[in-house]
């Protein structure tokens, strides 16, 4: 038997065939941002160090890994990952048709477009570990249990909102 | 008649390719200063003296060993040199050599070195000079193409990863740039320090002279089963299905 959702959103996961430019990721996310319906968004991809994090070169900054401010809206966030994956949760299937023209405007290359369900909705032990109870539960499904408690992002329905300043 | 070495069965494209690396007779595809490779490498400064562990060979006095009279040093164990490395990652994406050529090639054609594959890169160690040579060797040949294969010492992560945009394997250290004029330069050496000159590659493959050059089977490209409806194994299969029943019978031994 099929649990029915008591909510009308749907997840979305958008793959593209390569990992993107932070141009090619800015334009991405303002076309989807502009299609509007966005309940929460999750950013994945390869780490992208600011310093070299072991080797006998340990600690020689990245230049071409730092200050990739992306503009969405009038919010800029700073880029930590090569963009490679983007999960969605939109608040309607209406928003869908729209969400994948989008996509289709700004990647120059194939892409893989699923629905399904991506973010979970139950805490898991290593959340509750990290987070204890958390009041917003938006940001389950959001938080990746190997980073540091400051690098998520929340976003709400109205505006975007960052805890400190990552995104992770 | 001289006996000729057919290193790898098959007679798919990469069938080829592996045998063309076994044997070490692969095509020169650029030329890249030899100043550039050694400081790619980053154990030296280019034109600077060789570390040594040892004394030259010819005033060590070495002991009366048959050996040693049969085999004659290298030019880096001759002069004593260190033991250092070069280390490559390839991408999944048709590189022209998958790690285990690279070592096939090292351990065949080498003298005097170490190869090693691991999951996702590929090490050889020798001495010092021979090392400098055995790694130019590779970098002007067509065992490396300068987009989808990488001198990487440590954080080597990428070849299982998607390509980016440019056709660039993903490097988290930004070792390599792709230039405005379609060459792919070497900005830092392999373990990612900053160098004081950036170094051209060369352009890298197109994607049909990569799968034509790939030591790499892959369902889109040339797969080792056949394509799909169409089953036919490779040679390799084969031949590989012989060695494992060979050793299965060896194993067993019923007495």
């Amino acid at each position: 038997m099929v649990t029915k959702s008591d909510t009308n959103s749907v997840q979305v996961e958008i793959v593209p065939s390569r990992f993107l430019m932070p141009e090619t990721a800015q334009r991405l996310l303002c076309e989807i941002y502009k299609n509007g319906g966005i309940r929460r968004i999750m950013i994945h991809g390869p780490n992208m160090p600011r310093e070299v994090p072991y080797g006998p070169g340990k600690g020689i900054p990245i230049e071409a890994n730092r200050n990739l401010l992306v503009e969405i809206g009038d919010q800029a966030i700073e880029l930590r990952v090569k963009v490679g994956r983007i999960r969605l949760e939109m608040e309607s299937e209406d928003y869908l048709g729209g969400l994948k023209a989008a996509c289709e405007r700004a990647l120059p290359f194939s892409f893989q477009f699923r629905q399904g369900k991506f973010f979970h909705d139950r805490m898991t032990t290593s959340d509750y570990a990290k987070y204890g109870k958390v009041e917003d539960e938006r940001i389950l499904g959001l938080i990746d249990p190997k980073a540091k408690k400051d690098k998520l992002a929340i976003l709400s329905e109205d505006m975007v909102t960052f805890k400190e300043d990552e995104e992770r | 008649m001289a006996y000729t070495p057919q290193f790898y069965p098959g007679s798919s494209s990469v069938g080829i390719n592996r045998r063309k690396h076994m044997s070490g007779n692969v095509d020169k595809l650029r030329d890249i200063p030899e100043a550039d490779v050694v400081a790619a490498m980053g154990h030296r400064a280019p034109g600077a003296d060789y570390g040594s562990t040892h004394p030259p060979l010819k005033e060590m006095g070495e002991p009366d060993c048959p050996i040693r009279q049969i085999v004659a040093p290298t030019a880096g164990a001759a002069a004593g040199d260190r033991v250092r490395y070069s280390q490559f990652a390839d991408s999944y994406y048709f590189s022209p050599s998958v790690p285990y050529w690279r070592s096939y090639w090292g351990a065949i054609n080498c003298k005097g070195c170490d190869p090693g594959t691991l999951s996702g890169r590929q090490i050889i160690e020798a001495r010092e000079r021979d090392i400098e040579k055995y790694t130019k060797t590779i970098m002007d040949s067509e065992m490396f193409d300068p987009a989808l294969a990488g001198m990487r010492g440590c954080t080597v992560h990428g070849h299982s990863l998607r390509l980016e945009e440019n056709g660039m394997m993903f490097d988290m250290l930004s070792r390599t740039e792709m230039g405005k004029d379609g060459n792919v330069y070497q900005v830092k050496d392999q373990v990612g320090i900053p160098l004081d000159k950036k170094a051209s590659l060369g352009k890298p493959m197109s994607e049909a002279e990569a799968k034509k050059r790939t030591t790499i089977f892959r369902f889109d490209g040339v797969a080792v089963g056949g394509k799909v409806g169409a089953r036919k194994n490779d040679e390799a299969i084969e031949a590989l299905h012989h060695m494992w029943t060979l050793r299965s019978k060896w194993g067993f031994r019923p007495e």
